[in-house]
């Protein structure tokens, strides 16, 4: 089961175990020592003390000054939030469909009893752990580029190019490309979703004389859909937090005209660069309410469509 | 490794405070800050033990190699001090440079430009070399104000410049365009000119390259328009108007074909100076601080003319102004001031450094070494001096000193001038979201 | 669930069942099914996933040629032929940067290795904790730690930043490597207790009656039994790790501790847009270790996300 799963399942139920057995506080807290040491220092001190900081005006030079809530009312006001926003959303919205689109399409096609389903999963496969690393922005900074060999084969058939990544206009485009590329991890999640639907339905819909794409609707992607959706959450969660990619592609300005200004791009360039840490701390926290408000629409709107087989 | 142990002594110490009250968060904050000040009282003395300086700059190779010289001959006077340098690009300088001295590890001596000078010299980061132990009495007054804030004297200028345009003689020539007359042109005959030169170039070479995306032309676009970008007290005050007028010529001669296209100019301003139009031979004129002649003449192989900046018809009276190119700075919590200002002193005030620095970092605003250098240079380092001294007479005070925050300009202008050109933003639009923004920045810092 | 969901996957029983005692020929039908279908139409689909492959991995692998490539050449050549094989790319990028490539490729193993260690041992006892133990709180613990996996990295990095700073830990790889000695890994603490699940209890049980106390029958019956679940955290920790750029990119900004990532980056920038053929090599150079890891331990990376949905 995911961790999605499992929360879901908590949410809903009683978790085994329970009151009987005895309990062993003493060895459980030796084991957990270092998860809650981390969890204080690493996760839950450092979140309250981002909460504190964006409510200062803090930068770094000098000691944190309460200003109460005049971080969020500036970002508000600021337009490169906002247009930062835009750009982030753009990106998750149109990126992340297409991704898991393209990984349901594939995975269904290969477990349809083709050979060679090993080879192709890890062509596949291959690109997503390769699209997170600085070599391949590097890389896509080139074949986009004014002179890149996306133009050198468009010139092949005769059509002029561009400079895909110094026009606004393209720019994000080749950033969710980017990203729809490493669809290969959802789709060995989905292949292996598939797998764990048991022959018995498909034979019996295609006994009832249920066509293939019937199959598909009806059967196959019905079962599906609790891995869908755990694909959905955690690839919206991720695409939100997309940083590495547009850094380098645009040289940490997020341009051109602010194109690719990710919402973490803009929060890096407030706290790490201008050292306006109050701001980024505020940003951050922001952000950490978008992506609940997401996630929580998920699981909300997954009463709807996700159909649990238990 | 060796950095830790010798500092371990001061890192267990904060260490052991931390982890007393790493339970609290709020404490850890209130206690991380703070403690900035500059120490006061007694002139620093030398030491004889071993001292190690770490000394950081932003610049191109031909500047590694000359500093690298310049330590060398330091090292060879000074025997028992090793200077440790670290340099990068200027684009990841300004992020490093921040998050080192948010670790309190900023290095000793450290390379200032004129729009960081508040932000870390207001905050208490930077030494006040008033009394530190370098020989300031062949320096201008004016050039020492440049860098000092509430009278303390947080960066020594290096070196001035100023802006200029630079053309390229044999590309005018084979456009048919006369050399203009620097003393009277205006930005109509540039962009005439320019028209000319793209014209005959054909799509391979342009009139200009676009330069409205480094404040450097927007400070001087405000003083031709008797207007300037911040008073005294460190507030936005340039008025919509100047800018509105600055991003419809930008906007005007990049319709007009003068400059390149836009997605061109942002694909070679990642490429730094050696891929820029005037250095690749692909523009007749481009703006550049009179400073970059030699390196620019190198890099691109063809003789280069300075030229005045061009003037609108009723430019305010001495709208130019000598920049200082970049001051010395010293971190405040340097653990040896006085070999620091031994170094500096040793850069600034010794033929030796001059023989060897010259005029890569602007023509020195040491007025004595100056004297001394100038006949030794080359012949375009020469025309730099040249250049700077004819200005004399129309150049005008130095526009006041960048606030705090106010490094976010960078940014700004070039983010604006990229909306105003791809027609996302008109030049009033852009004028007034600059504005906001600019004051937003600061009043943040 | 919705009533209706329950209510068709009622009625698809109830007719498979039905069907299974009425129709003898559903057999034959299944069986026709699985023979499969007719040959052009693989072949055709075949055609069509090679084509997508080809198309996928196109990049990269035009990215290794022109590595090999004088540098005007990478401009002209969109194709995977070389005609003029050109090893000096790897030759002038290895020594381009103040220190040689290999000082970064090193840094990278320690940080890479440091949190692999980390990982395995923290996260394998928070997992046997919570998978094996009672102890009071223990679902809401759980829950926490299964909300830590969705928590974005930028609300805790300002204040870490400043903590790990004021204790003199910028250019060092504490900062890096810490965290994961601190099981802040959720996402393996949870890969292990499904995996600990698994593993029968009856097993401890025996343990126990021989009179062992947890950590024996930790590290004694769980730990050897749960290699698998180890070997698919110490692959994924060494991707993500030496993939990972944002930590990296705050806590190290001396050259001399740069990590591949960032050392290609400063590699970007430092040199002109001339000289893509030794940035392409390096960037190669950045790519094998993942791939070598990728090639040997494929089966447990697809394990690793089948059954607990990875990144």
């Amino acid at each position: 089961m995911s961790a999605l799963g499992e929360l879901r399942s908590i949410g809903t139920k009683k978790v085994k175990g329970g009151s009987k057995a005895k309990t062993e506080n003493k060895a459980a807290y030796l084991f957990l020592l270092p998860w809650f040491l981390g969890l204080g220092v690493i996760t839950v001190g450092p979140m309250l003390a981002s909460l504190y900081l964006s409510f200062t005006k803090y930068t770094l030079l000098s000691p944190p000054e309460f200003i109460g809530i005049d971080n969020f009312i500036r970002m508000i006001g600021d337009e490169r939030l906002h247009n930062s926003l835009g750009v982030t959303f753009m990106y998750v919205f149109v990126s992340v469909p297409v991704q898991l689109g393209l990984a349901l399409a594939l995975a269904v096609v290969l477990n349809r009893g083709l050979s060679g389903l090993s080879f192709y999963r890890s062509v596949f496969y291959l690109p997503s752990l390769l699209g997170s690393s600085v070599a391949i922005a590097v890389l896509w900074k080139q074949v986009f580029g004014g002179q890149g060999l996306v133009n050198v084969l468009l010139g092949f058939f005769g059509i002029e190019g561009r400079g895909w990544i110094s026009d606004p206009s393209t720019a994000l485009s080749t950033l969710i490309i980017l990203n729809v590329w490493t669809f290969g991890a959802p789709m060995v999640i989905f292949l292996a979703g598939l797998r764990q639907i048991p022959q018995m339905y498909l034979e019996a819909a295609e006994v009832d004389g249920a066509t293939k794409w019937q199959r598909f609707f009806r059967v196959v992607l019905p079962l599906l859909t609790p891995i869908i959706f755990f694909n959905l959450v955690l690839q919206i969660i991720h695409a939100f937090q997309s940083f590495t990619q547009a850094f380098i592609i645009s040289g940490g300005t997020g341009g051109p005209a602010d194109s690719t200004l990710f919402y973490t791009l803009y929060l890096y360039n407030r706290g790490f660069a201008n050292f306006d840490m109050g701001y980024a701390a505020a940003m951050a926290w922001f952000l950490l309410v978008i992506i609940g408000i997401f996630t929580a629409i998920n699981f909300w709107a997954s009463k709807y469509w996700v159909f649990y087989d238990d | 490794m060796k950095r830790i142990t010798t500092r371990g002594a001061r890192r267990s110490r904060r260490a052991a405070g931390f982890i007393a009250i790493a339970a609290s968060a709020a404490l850890v904050l209130s206690s991380c800050a703070g403690g900035t000040a500059a120490p006061a009282g007694d002139a620093p003395e030398l030491s004889d033990e071993p001292v190690t300086l770490r000394f950081t700059w932003w610049g191109n190779d031909a500047r590694t190699a000359n500093t690298e010289a310049v330590i060398a001959a330091f090292e060879a006077e000074n025997p028992n001090i090793t200077i440790e340098p670290q340099f990068t690009d200027w684009a990841g300088y300004w992020d490093k440079l921040a998050t080192e001295t948010a670790a309190n590890d900023t290095p000793d001596i450290i390379q200032m430009d004129e729009k960081y000078i508040s932000t870390y010299g207001g905050r208490g980061a930077l030494l006040d070399l008033n009394d530190a132990g370098v020989d300031l009495a062949d320096f201008p007054e004016s050039a020492l104000d440049s860098g000092t804030l509430d009278d303390a004297l947080y960066g020594i200028p290096v070196g001035l410049t100023s802006y200029s345009i630079l053309a390229n003689p044999t590309l005018l020539a084979a456009a048919g365009v006369e050399l203009p007359d620097d003393e009277t042109w205006t930005w109509d005959d540039f962009q005439k000119a320019g028209a000319a030169v793209s014209a005959a170039g054909g799509g391979s070479v342009y009139g200009a390259q676009s330069w409205g995306f480094e404040d450097g032309g927007l400070n001087n676009w405000a003083r031709q328009h008797g207007d300037a970008l911040y008073n005294d007290k460190g507030e936005v005050v340039i008025k919509p108007e100047t800018l509105t007028s600055w991003w419809e010529y930008l906007l005007a001669i990049t319709e007009e074909g003068v400059t390149p296209p836009v997605t061109a100019t942002i694909e070679k301003q990642a490429g730094g100076l050696a891929e820029s139009f005037t250095a690749t031979n692909t523009a007749a004129f481009g703006t550049w601080w009179n400073s970059q002649l030699t390196a620019l003449t190198e890099a691109s192989g063809s003789p280069l003319q300075l030229l005045r900046i061009p003037t609108i018809d009723d430019a305010e009276e001495g709208s130019a102004f000598y920049k200082s190119s970049m001051y010395w700075s010293v971190s405040a919590r340097t653990e040896h001031p006085a070999e620091a200002a031994l170094f500096l002193d040793f850069m600034l005030n010794t033929e030796e450094a001059a023989d060897l620095l010259l005029t890569e970092r602007g023509v020195p605003a040491n007025e004595k070494i100056r004297a001394y250098l100038t006949p030794k240079l080359s012949e375009t380092d020469q025309e730099v001096v040249a250049f700077l001294d004819e200005l004399a007479d129309v150049v005008g005070e130095a526009p006041p000193i960048t606030p705090p925050g106010g490094s976010a300009i960078e940014a700004l202008v070039k983010q604006y001038t990229e909306q105003v050109l791809f027609g996302q933003a008109t030049p009033s639009e852009a004028a007034a979201g600059f504005i906001k923004d600019l004051t937003a920045s600061i009043d943040a810092a | 669930m919705t009533d209706t969901q329950t209510r068709t996957s009622a009625a698809t029983e109830a007719i498979l069942v039905s069907r299974r005692a009425v129709d003898p020929n559903w057999r034959k039908l299944a069986a026709r099914r699985a023979r499969g279908r007719s040959r052009p139409k693989a072949l055709l689909k075949h055609a069509l996933l090679i084509v997508t492959g080809l198309l996928m991995l196109y990049p990269v692998l035009w990215l290794v040629v022109s590595s090999l490539r004088p540098t005007d050449e990478i401009f002209r050549n969109p194709g995977l032929v070389i005609s003029n094989l050109e090893f000096s790319n790897y030759t002038d990028g290895w020594t381009t940067l103040s220190s040689p490539f290999s000082v970064f490729l090193l840094n990278s193993v320690l940080v890479v290795l440091g949190c692999i260690v980390g990982n395995l041992v923290s996260c394998s006892m928070a997992a046997y904790a919570f998978a094996r133990l009672n102890f009071s709180g223990k679902k809401w613990w759980f829950v926490i730690m299964l909300t830590t996996i969705m928590l974005p990295i930028h609300v805790i990095i300002v204040p870490q930043y400043i903590l790990f700073s004021q204790l003199g830990w910028v250019n060092t790889f504490i900062p890096l490597i810490l965290p994961k000695i601190l099981a802040t890994d959720a996402f393996f603490v949870f890969l292990m207790v499904q995996f600990i699940r698994g593993i029968p209890r009856e097993l401890d049980e025996a343990a126990r009656l021989d009179g062992c106390g947890h950590p024996r029958i930790f590290a004694q019956v769980i730990l050897p039994l749960m290699v698998p679940a180890l070997a698919t955290t110490a692959i994924f920790t060494f991707i993500w790790t030496w993939n990972d750029f944002f930590s990296q990119l705050l806590y190290l900004t001396k050259p001399e501790m740069y990590t591949v990532p960032l050392a290609l980056r400063a590699f970007m920038d430092a040199t002109s847009s001339t000289s893509w053929g030794p940035l392409f090599a390096m960037s190669v150079v950045s790519l094998v270790p993942i791939f070598l890891v990728f090639l040997f331990g494929q089966r447990f990376l697809i394990a690793g996300i089948s059954t607990t949905g990875g990144k």
